[in-house]
């Protein structure tokens, strides 16, 4: 009977718990799972990684679309253009699963696919329906396609992009220096169509005083972290016709990429950092250039279409920009920039992030990039009949889109890009050896490259 | 808990010593001493942390002979070099020079010394982003002041493959004569004041006390200073390459910079790790032999 007792006593006491229990689970944890299940609603959330500069803000914008469509959740991390390769690259080779979506430089294409960062992206624009051939070829053969040319896609074409000029066409505008120029050097001062032109007007300007203060001829690209100079000269050395490798005979430079012209190249830069860049302007790069033209500093500013889109915007007490592709000489051509969108094969969100691309990739989420800042590659955006008078800088944007050549795309990009950099700075900067000296031992450190890696 | 402190009044000194002693030894293990080992096993391979799934082959002594026998890297030990000397000469006299005057009692000591003192405190990355504005040819401070003295006209410190390696001289003298100075402060605060009354009495000029007395005392003090602004310096990186970014070209390219370039831009693994263990080395064989003249000077 005790026994019974004591059961009956036990029972109500674990009831008694229970039902304490249910009071705890009620006040406490059932909020904190409503809270969890709220997180988790929510979760459904991508991360995108790109550099930090006005497209990428023009991206967040037209991201909110995908969000309001499919509830996904867009997060963006911007890293700013010197540490972008640095933190992108170190993220993909330690395998990170911070990105999904990385909006990656063109010349990373090589080590996404060889090492197997990007997901191969074939089977998905075939079960969707998305045809590269609905994208400008320049850029689909730039930013989506390794080996180079083959129908491998291992991005979409994101953001188009090439090296052109800025002017202060309000400068170039007054009576005044047009016949001053023009009886200096027998032409019209306007859009330069050779670097000779250039080099013509740049030295115009340099130590002028308009409007009671001295300015200078050309920001141009001379940074020397990253790659910013070799992204300079090369758009000089592609003018002059220069060559990366013997076209028959791959990975063989000597006789090409230190040619006669190409050195001319090099040197013709040189003059343009001598005789034409504002003082100081020794490590300048993107948004040095654009302070540099922005302060009013100079008549000329090399930089990204990218940024074309602001200049324009921000033009303010009497400044008014004109843009041009950049100059041909021997040649015409022009530094390819801009990126393609990949989805990251670390991520554990790759179907959504394939539904971002797909959304990405429709022709009037590509309108409303371009209408946003962005540079669509959609042939449907730039075929329009609206597209040329769409914005100052469009028919130059066609226009390079159609010359453009980009650096080495190899996996081992960084270790041909260091050398470039550091050998090209030290010439045109530092004004030590010769041109020539320059690119031939370039094509040295490059052969060690090459031949470390299997390839000669 | 008494039976705890009855079982740990029952353990040795030296027992208890190693129980204070082991979390510290394990730390240093997992964090100094691992990496260490690893990276000179790393040295002897051809391994690319990029490359996945490449496995790394021994290559014997071939990354040593390739680095002692690339002319480039020892330019970079040379412009290092003539860092590291320079700063240290500079900092230790002006720092000497500091010390000796905030040693003498005068209105705003307190002050000055403070003021002289704010810049050790700053980040180095974001000391070098404002010299570079501060060495801008056009508004910067440096070239108005300069030029206040002497015309130069326009010059460039940063972008002349002359001026850039005094460029980062100045700044990180700058930046760090006030830790030698302190250290010197130190030093001569530690001196008694009976010493000078006693050389007073010998009728010791100032000039001779100074040798004899000041000197000798705060050496001590300000060669362990030197030390450590030494080897701070051996591998400084963040404020050089916020400041010049290793150029013009490669004129101000330190040792450091270049060990990371190859390491985690050139992602060459097995030649950046015995690049670092050179490096390490001669830091290492530097710092002994310095601390062993350094403790003659003490002990005379």
């Amino acid at each position: 009977m005790i026994f019974f007792l004591k059961l009956y006593n036990v029972s109500k006491l674990i009831i008694y718990k229970e039902e304490l229990m249910r009071k705890i689970l009620s006040v406490f944890l059932v909020p904190v799972f409503t809270l969890l299940f709220t997180f988790n609603a929510k979760a459904e959330s991508l991360t995108l990684g790109w550099a930090a500069w006005d497209p990428a803000n023009a991206l967040q914008e037209l991201s909110k679309e995908f969000t309001a469509e499919t509830g996904v959740e867009m997060n963006f991390e911007f890293v700013p253009w010197p540490n972008f390769a640095d933190r992108m690259l170190n993220e993909l080779n330690n395998q990170g699963k911070t990105f999904d979506l990385l909006i990656g430089d063109s010349q990373w294409i090589g080590a996404g696919a060889t090492y197997g960062h990007y997901v191969k992206l074939n089977d998905f624009f075939d079960a969707n329906g998305i045809s590269m051939d609905d994208f400008n070829p320049a850029t689909v053969y730039a930013y989506s396609t390794w080996p180079k040319g083959t129908p491998n896609y291992y991005a979409l074409p994101a953001m188009g992009d090439a090296l052109a000029w800025a002017y202060r066409k309000d400068w170039f505008d007054r009576p005044e220096l047009q016949s001053e120029f023009k009886s200096k050097h027998g032409y019209d001062l306007g859009v330069p169509k050779t670097w000779d032109e250039l080099y013509d007007m740049c030295t115009f300007f340099q130590g002028r005083e308009i409007d009671g203060v001295v300015r200078y001829g050309a920001a141009i690209n001379t940074e020397r972290g990253s790659e910013g100079i070799t992204m300079g000269v090369t758009a000089a050395m592609y003018a002059w016709g220069m060559e990366y490798e013997d076209p028959n005979n791959p990975y063989s430079m000597d006789g090409y990429f230190n040619s006669a012209a190409a050195a001319e190249a090099v040197e013709f830069y040189k003059k343009m950092y001598d005789d034409c860049a504002p003082p100081g302007h020794s490590d300048a790069y993107m948004v040095a250039n654009l302070d540099a033209y922005k302060s009013g500093q100079v008549a000329f500013q090399m930089n990204w279409y990218a940024f074309w889109p602001g200049v324009a915007k921000e033009d303010s007490d009497g400044r008014e920009s004109g843009f041009f592709a950049n100059p041909c000489q021997n040649v015409c051509a022009a530094t390819l920039g801009g990126q393609g969108i990949s989805v990251v094969s670390y991520s554990d969100k790759q179907d959504l992030a394939l539904e971002y691309m797909k959304w990405f990739a429709r022709p009037d989420i590509q309108q409303k990039w371009w209408d946003l800042g962005g540079y669509s590659c959609h042939m449907d955006v730039l075929g329009s009949p609206d597209f040329v008078d769409s914005a100052v800088y469009a028919q130059g944007f066609l226009d390079s889109m159609g010359i453009v050549k980009d650096f080495w795309q190899e996996p081992t990009f960084v270790e041909l890009m260091l050398p470039m950099q550091e050998r090209i700075h030290d010439y045109v900067v530092n004004g030590k050896g010769s041109a020539q000296d320059a690119l031939d031992k370039i094509i040295e450190d490059w052969e060690e490259v090459f031949e470390a890696d299997g390839k000669i | 808990m008494k039976t705890a402190v009855k079982k740990f009044k029952g353990l040795s000194d030296k027992a208890i010593a190693w129980i204070f002693i082991t979390p510290t030894l394990i730390l240093l293990l997992a964090i100094n001493i691992y990496p260490l080992v690893y990276a000179i096993r790393m040295s002897f391979t051809n391994f690319y942390a990029n490359k996945i799934g490449r496995e790394p082959k021994f290559v014997g002594l071939k990354n040593y002979k390739k680095i002692l026998g690339k002319e480039e890297i020892w330019e970079k030990m040379q412009i290092t070099a003539h860092f590291v000397c320079w700063t240290l000469i500079l900092q230790a006299l002006i720092g000497l020079g500091l010390a000796l005057l905030l040693n003498r009692k005068f209105k705003g000591n307190e002050l000055l010394t403070t003021l002289i003192v704010l810049p050790m405190m700053l980040s180095p990355a974001v000391v070098g982003v404002f010299w570079t504005y501060l060495y801008n040819p056009q508004v910067g401070l440096f070239n108005y002041v300069v030029n206040f003295f002497y015309d130069f006209g326009v010059f460039d410190m940063i972008g002349s493959s002359t001026l850039a390696p005094w460029s980062i001289v100045i700044v990180d003298t700058w930046m760090w004569t006030p830790f030698t100075m302190l250290i010197c402060l130190a030093g001569l605060r530690s001196i008694p004041n009976y010493l000078y009354e006693a050389a007073e009495v010998d009728r010791a000029s100032k000039w001779q006390q100074f040798i004899h007395i000041t000197l000798p005392s705060v050496l001590p003090f300000l060669l362990l200073a030197l030390l450590f602004r030494g080897i701070e310096n051996f591998k400084m990186f963040d404020l050089v390459v916020e400041l010049t970014s290793g150029g013009p070209g490669s004129a101000t390219e330190l040792a450091s910079i270049n060990l990371k370039r190859e390491a985690f831009e050139k992602w060459k693994t097995g030649y950046s790790s015995a690049f670092a263990v050179i490096l390490f080395v001669t830091i290492f064989g530097f710092g002994n032999v310095y601390v062993k003249v350094m403790n003659k000077i003490k002990e005379r």
